[in-house]
């Protein structure tokens, strides 16, 4: 029983969720920015999937990206750190649903997810796997995040003080 | 686990974070020379000759685009070149028999090896994965500028083709 306490601490370890925060963020900030800078190639990506109707695709083009960028910085400061991971582990579940599909098509297309390279990315079921880990680390600072080096838990000391 | 209420303001701040980029995306949109119209044209579309095109396709300006029917009466004539624009490892895993690779994405890498196998007057039909992929059309306006004159695009592709149960080939 004691090894499964262990586990336990060690998978909700305050420190292990700050660097899974540190991660998660930067990777949705990286991954954001490229397709801030091309939007319309990010659209085309957008429209290869082939799930949205043609009158949202533009307007998810512009949006998502920044709804990343948002996310991804929030939560690597640790402000709305519950809504951020969980905005995120959100926004995972709609792109391993999004990729499932088209794998389940047989359709091998450009992810669009760091990259808006039309040469970019082709990697299919490697990519899910590369999701879910992200998605795990989504979840888990969603629930096991203390507060433990943020910025909302600086400021509301500096207030109690 | 965070408590009911607790889950209400989560919630309500998710949401304030989904607007604030969202708003942002929007704004930056407007005053971004690289911004885009939130409504663009992106459906499929239906040419003259009832075969089902892209979006960006032109009717008149870019060239033919056929029907698998069509397609079909080419390749048993046994004249027309068969140019696949799709990476040689979707190639490699199944093409139209007889199809050419020629990569639309590594046009300059393979164009000096292919090109001098086709002449400028003979009968070329490209196709890529299936309509919603554009390499065969981007292929084609290639080729048309290169002084290419007798272009078809099959725009149903491998995937039409390899639905219909017709010739196909795997390896190089």
């Amino acid at each position: 029983m004691k090894i499964f306490k262990l586990f336990g601490q060690i998978v909700t370890d305050k420190r292990l969720m700050l660097v899974f925060r540190l991660v998660l963020g930067f990777i949705f900030v990286y991954a954001s920015l490229d397709k801030i800078a091309h939007p319309e190639q990010f659209a085309r990506i957008v429209y290869n999937y082939k799930i949205l109707p043609p009158l949202l695709i533009n307007i998810y083009a512009v949006t998502l990206p920044w709804v990343e960028f948002f996310a991804g910085l929030f939560l690597i400061f640790g402000v709305f750190t519950e809504s951020a991971s969980f905005l995120i582990s959100f926004m995972l579940v709609i792109f391993v649903i999004a990729i499932s599909i088209n794998l389940y098509r047989g359709v091998n297309l450009n992810c669009g997810c760091f990259s808006t390279n039309p040469a970019g990315q082709k990697e299919g079921a490697k990519l899910l796997i590369k999701d879910f880990v992200f998605l795990y680390m989504g979840i888990t600072v969603f629930f096991f995040n203390r507060g433990f080096a943020t910025l909302s838990t600086l400021f509301s000391k500096k207030i109690t003080n | 686990m965070p408590t009911r209420p607790a889950l209400t303001r989560i919630l309500l701040k998710t949401l304030l974070l989904i607007f604030l980029g969202s708003a942002i995306g929007i704004l930056y949109n407007v005053f971004s020379p690289s911004g885009i119209t939130l409504k663009g044209s992106w459906s499929s579309k239906i040419t003259s000759d009832s075969v089902v095109v892209p979006y960006s396709y032109k009717e008149g300006n870019d060239p033919p685009a056929i029907s698998l029917d069509y397609a079909q009466m080419k390749f048993q004539s046994a004249k027309t070149i068969f140019l696949d624009a799709r990476l040689p490892a979707d190639f490699k895993e199944g093409h139209i028999q007889g199809a050419i690779n020629l990569p639309h994405e590594e046009f300059d890498q393979h164009a000096s090896s292919v090109l001098p196998k086709i002449p400028t007057s003979g009968e070329i039909i490209t196709y890529c994965d299936g309509t919603e992929c554009e390499a065969s059309l981007l292929l084609a306006r290639e080729l048309q500028e290169l002084g290419y004159k007798n272009i078809k695009i099959f725009f149903g592709g491998w995937a039409e083709w390899q639905g219909a149960g017709l010739a196909i080939k795997t390896g190089e």
